[in-house]
């Protein structure tokens, strides 16, 4: 299969309403960062892939037609994937199909979303089937507040834990000059915010950001010129389709499929070890928990520990999210895609402040509709 | 562009459900489920045996964000890999062969559906102008079909009879096709008595919104020569995007239709495409049909028309086409399905010849296109 590599990347400065830039003018910032990343231009580029979260976040429908020009790609391939949350991801793994397929040599995988611009609740709460969902409006929190308090009992993924992932994302953060929210907070705060939906409290939210981020993949000849190529050693996206009253929530089986698949792809059998830093996505601060077991980082049980030793910390032997994660910044459909980004420029060493040492394997995770669509991600600096 | 050789990879089988004005006693769930149901019946393939889904479909028809996520049952998608790619359903396809073509996948099902006949179409058209200076004005697919039908009769030679005569085609073979619901077939007089919707284009000039699903099966040379004896190959592809604002394009052509058609047929080498027997295009428009086929280099700027001619050397949409029948989303994956079953012999003993050219389009007047080359 030929190898693909991630050889440029950029996102915007994001923030909770960008009245500077248009959508597209937003999206155009972080391909503009991205192809200068790479040091290349959009006459480089064969193909383009465009995520965004649903049309309906942000009211513009079929948004990559009005891209196109702002990026200055007409007359190219373009076209849009879209997969709630983990669109991003669902996005690079199309592009990444693209290259190995050889449908393309550069693809450039655009990802943003401008929430500031749409009704975000109401959007998610027309998900559910139109009959029988959508009046109650439960949008994303009260599904995600109840599979956490049956995690509680479980696995023993307690507020404090879930308060920890708050404090150490806000304070990663600090070191994100893209992030929005730059603010540290205490495992006493997040305990005392306002209950939303218990457990979930304001403070286990991210905030709701405009933003976007684009990475150039391209084949391993076409990444000859790039001094520092981070290449793609395993991607997947999984979906699970059944009802809800038939899920095992407590364990996604949809990650852990993901999981197994890209570990198989990247010859890792201890990810907690053969990684140097992971980057996932965390709609609220317990799943956060849960995609630690679910990535393997420790056992099924073990996250409330895990978060409490320091390890995940940014200074710990298995960092995870040092870029602040959703906490710093959440512009849905570019979220996933900003994980890749982040753990693509740990490996090629250029993620700033938040750089950790000598990283050479990056993990990501990122997922979307009702939890039911889960992805994973391994690159590193070397081919394999 | 790349041109590194892809494994063989084939259409191995299909399945459409009717396209009809209405279905009004299914849901979309029930849509896909006979097209999905229909496509792995008689491949002697499971539903197990399918490694990838990659779907076609519309949150704003559907009323439904991620509406993906409520049909994943029913596409087999569950505990799969699958995505949505929310355009025009050959768009799908695309996504479907490269995951074949480079070994990451052995089958994958390609689904797209429509049911407009719940929606408001010219909304979902108006949505997806610039929010900003074209909303307002409530251009919709109508206006711009017009406007690009006028801009066609003014740049070329082309006049109002191809037109008409173009439309009146269309129609008397979907007439002949059961998998579309017609009615009466309507005659070149009743095409030029229809209401003028959009000048100079009368409604039945202009593509008909219907409902239905389609299932299509994409796999590797090895699987697909367990499943079928006429393994359709997929010799090229090729897509591309032009500008969002009408007035940015070429008038009277398609120029980002002409590069999809590039990229296809270089990826295939073909020097040029005297030899396809077979082409199975979308259009809003019979002006928007007669631009793809020149596009298309099945016929000079201006005479389109030519291809509907009875000692034309190509057939063009023997299936009726996207003017009888545009399940919206669905109508290029319906293209290549129809293409491929009759590139394989499944369709009645017309000689269509050993090569097609399959065209899909998506956004408002046309803006991207995708064109695909098949051989068997």
């Amino acid at each position: 299969m030929r190898n693909v590599a991630v050889v440029g990347a950029g996102q915007t400065n994001h923030a909770r309403r960008r009245k500077d830039v248009t959508q597209v003018g937003l999206a155009r910032e972080a391909v503009t960062r991205a192809l200068e990343d790479a040091d290349l231009t959009m006459d480089d580029i064969d193909s383009v892939v465009v995520c965004t979260g649903p049309v309906l976040f942000a009211a513009v429908n079929q948004p990559e037609k009005w891209l196109v020009d702002a990026i200055g790609a007409r007359l190219k391939p373009v076209v849009r994937v879209t997969s709630g949350g983990g669109t991003g991801l669902a996005g690079a793994l199309a592009a990444v199909n693209q290259v190995r397929g050889g449908f393309a040599d550069r693809v450039l995988v655009v990802a943003y979303d401008k929430l500031s611009e749409g009704a975000l609740q109401y959007s998610i709460s027309t998900l559910y089937d139109p009959f029988w969902g959508r009046e109650f409006a439960v949008g994303i929190m009260g599904f995600s507040a109840a599979y956490w308090r049956a995690r509680m009992d479980t696995l023993g993924h307690t507020e404090e834990a879930a308060a920890m992932v708050a404090v150490k994302n806000h304070k990663n953060a600090m070191l994100n000059p893209y992030a929005h929210v730059r603010k540290e907070v205490t495992v006493e705060d997040v305990l005392n915010s306002r209950p939303l939906c218990w457990p979930i409290k304001l403070l286990d939210v991210p905030p709701i950001s405009d933003g976007a981020c684009a990475v150039v993949l391209a084949s391993e000849d076409a990444a000859k010129g790039s001094p520092d190529p981070a290449w793609i050693r395993g991607m997947a996206y999984y979906s699970e389709g059944e009802n809800v009253a038939h899920r095992s929530m407590i364990q996604s089986e949809p990650l852990t499929i993901a999981a197994k698949s890209v570990y198989q792809q990247a010859g890792i059998t201890n990810p907690r070890r053969q990684c140097d830093v992971v980057e996932v996505q965390e709609p609220y601060t317990c799943f956060e928990l849960s995609y630690y077991e679910g990535l393997g980082l420790c056992e099924p049980g073990g996250a409330a520990e895990l978060i409490a030793s320091g390890a995940t910390a940014i200074d710990g032997d298995i960092p995870v999210n040092p870029s602040g994660g959703c906490m710093g910044a959440n512009p849905i459909g570019a979220t996933a895609l900003i994980r890749l980004a982040e753990i693509a420029q740990q490996v090629r060493g250029r993620a700033g402040d938040h750089q950790i040492p000598d990283a050479k394997v990056g993990l990501m995770q990122a997922g979307g509709g009702w939890a039911n669509l889960r992805g994973v991600a391994v690159v590193s600096n070397t081919k394999g | 562009m790349v041109l590194n050789t892809l494994d063989r990879v084939a259409v191995v089988a299909s399945a459409q459900t009717q396209l009809r004005g209405a279905w009004d006693r299914l849901q979309h769930v029930d849509l896909i489920s006979r097209a999905v149901d229909g496509v792995l019946r008689g491949s002697g393939l499971r539903m197990r045996d399918i490694d990838v889904v990659i779907n076609s479909g519309s949150d704003v028809l559907d009323g439904r964000s991620i509406s993906n996520c409520g049909f994943l049952g029913a596409m087999g998608a569950n505990h799969k890999e699958e995505s949505r790619v929310e355009e025009d359903g050959l768009f799908s396809a695309v996504y479907g062969t490269t995951k074949v073509a480079c070994g990451s996948a052995s089958v994958a099902l390609i689904i797209a559906y429509s049911k407009p006949s719940e929606s408001d179409v010219s909304g979902y058209y108006a949505t997806l102008t610039d929010p900003f200076y074209q909303r307002a004005l409530g251009l919709d697919h109508l206006g711009a079909a017009g406007l690009m039908a006028n801009q066609y009769l003014t740049s070329t030679d082309a006049d109002e009879e191809a037109l008409l005569r173009i439309a009146a085609e269309s129609w008397r073979k979907a007439g002949d096709n059961p998998l579309v619901e017609t009615g009466d077939v309507p005659s070149r007089a009743d095409i030029e008595a229809s209401d003028l919707v959009a000048d100079p284009l009368r409604a039945l000039q202009i593509s008909r919104p219907v409902d239905g699903a389609v299932a299509v099966l994409i796999a590797t040379e090895r699987v697909a020569r367990r499943v079928t004896d006429r393994p359709v190959w997929i010799t090229g592809m090729g897509a591309a995007m032009d500008s969002h604002f009408i007035a940015d394009r070429a008038p009277g052509e398609l120029e980002a239709c002409q590069a999809a058609a590039r990229m296809a047929t270089k990826r295939a080498g073909l020097t040029d495409v005297s030899g396809v027997g077979l082409a199975e295009v979308t259009a809003g428009s019979s002006a928007g049909e007669a631009m793809v086929v020149e596009a298309l280099g099945l016929a000079k700027r201006g005479h389109g028309v030519d291809c509907y001619a009875d000692d034309a050397s190509v057939s063009v949409n023997p299936s009726g086409g996207a003017l009888p029948a545009d399940p919206i989303m669905a109508t290029g994956l319906v293209r290549l399905a129809e293409a491929a079953e009759r590139l394989a012999g499944r369709r009645g003993d017309a000689d269509v010849g050993t090569r097609a050219l399959v065209h899909g389009s998506g956004g408002l007047g046309m803006q991207n296109h995708c064109v695909f080359t098949l051989e068997v």
